[in-house]
């Protein structure tokens, strides 16, 4: 029984609801405990301010970016960690060098692999910034409280993920 | 100091929730876009439904946190650059098979390729203040 609901909770993939429910509570949660909204790329900023301490980039030096080590550190910190325990609960390889289909089909060297993951992360950041949010940010917290800028937000980012997915397993992972 | 210290608790429980529900894992953000796997779609629709019905409890208690202090509930603004950048965002997350948020928890799983995509994100919002600051994106 408690072998049972420990390889429920900290070895096999948790079920839609489980993960649906808990995140969902992340909302309310922050708002009731800590007076914040969720979000996670805003967070992005302090780490390029840790990057370049130095830089006198006014959006860098806006109230939010003041001070490196607020709210917004902690909680990308964190997030860091829970991954790390949860592959550590589910007996996951320290360093893991694949990334499942993707380089499951293409034999590209790990530079390469690399820089496609990068540019790609390039465009989360840029587009983050540009649309005011992120997948938490829009999508959960701002749907969520019904807000019209995260629905069309949303709306574009799985139009953008389709079309980009299209593409991609067209040309590069052999069709779908 | 203890505020942050629950900053860090709620992020830990963030990243494992995403990392244990697949939310991580590249191949159902594959699947989720291939529309062969719809799992991460029932993830991110149950969230909201829990979300929502979270937020219309604190209405009911007048939008006040437990402290009885007023919540600040920010409208993000809506313009011409909320679809520029969605699909900009969308494209990186095809791409990458990850998110703002999963790519820390990938980087966290000890996903080199995700520590990849971490760096390419604040590569990304360097590169969004740079534009700011000449003048080329005008955010409202």
């Amino acid at each position: 029984m408690v072998a049972s609901l420990y390889a429920f909770f900290f070895i096999d993939p948790w079920p839609w609801w489980l993960g649906g429910i808990l995140i969902g509570l992340l909302v309310p949660g922050l708002y009731y405990f800590l007076n914040t909204a969720l979000g996670v790329s805003t967070g992005y900023g302090n780490l390029v301010k840790l990057i370049l301490p130095g830089s006198r980039l006014k959006w860098l030096n806006s109230d939010d970016y003041r001070n490196v080590y607020n709210w917004r550190f902690f909680f990308l910190a964190g997030i860091v960690i829970g991954g790390f325990i949860s592959a550590r609960t589910g007996g996951k390889a320290w360093f893991q060098w694949e990334m499942g289909r993707f380089t499951a089909v293409l034999d590209w060297s790990f530079p390469l692999l690399a820089l496609w993951f990068f540019a790609g992360g390039l465009l989360l950041g840029l587009g983050a910034r540009i649309a005011q949010g992120c997948t938490s940010g829009h999508s959960i917290h701002g749907i969520a409280n019904l807000q019209k800028s995260s629905i069309i937000a949303t709306v574009f980012f799985l139009l953008g993920g389709y079309v980009t997915l299209r593409i991609i397993s067209r040309f590069l992972l052999g069709g779908m | 100091m203890r505020r942050m210290l629950i900053f860090l608790l709620y992020g830990v429980f963030f990243g494992f929730t995403l990392s244990r529900v697949g939310a991580s894992d590249y191949d159902l953000i594959y699947a989720l876009f291939a529309l062969t796997d719809l799992k991460l779609a029932w993830v991110i629709i149950t969230a909201i439904i829990v979300g929502h019905l979270g937020m219309r409890w604190l209405h009911s208690r007048g939008d006040l946190d437990y402290l009885d202090r007023p919540i600040d509930i920010k409208e993000k603004s809506l313009n011409w650059l909320t679809p520029v950048g969605g699909i900009l965002f969308g494209a990186g997350w095809a791409m990458t098979g990850a998110c703002p948020g999963t790519a820390l928890a990938q980087l966290g799983e000890g996903k080199m390729l995700g520590l990849c995509t971490v760096l390419g994100i604040v590569g990304g919002t360097f590169l969004y203040a740079r534009l700011v600051e000449s003048g080329i994106i005008i955010q409202k």
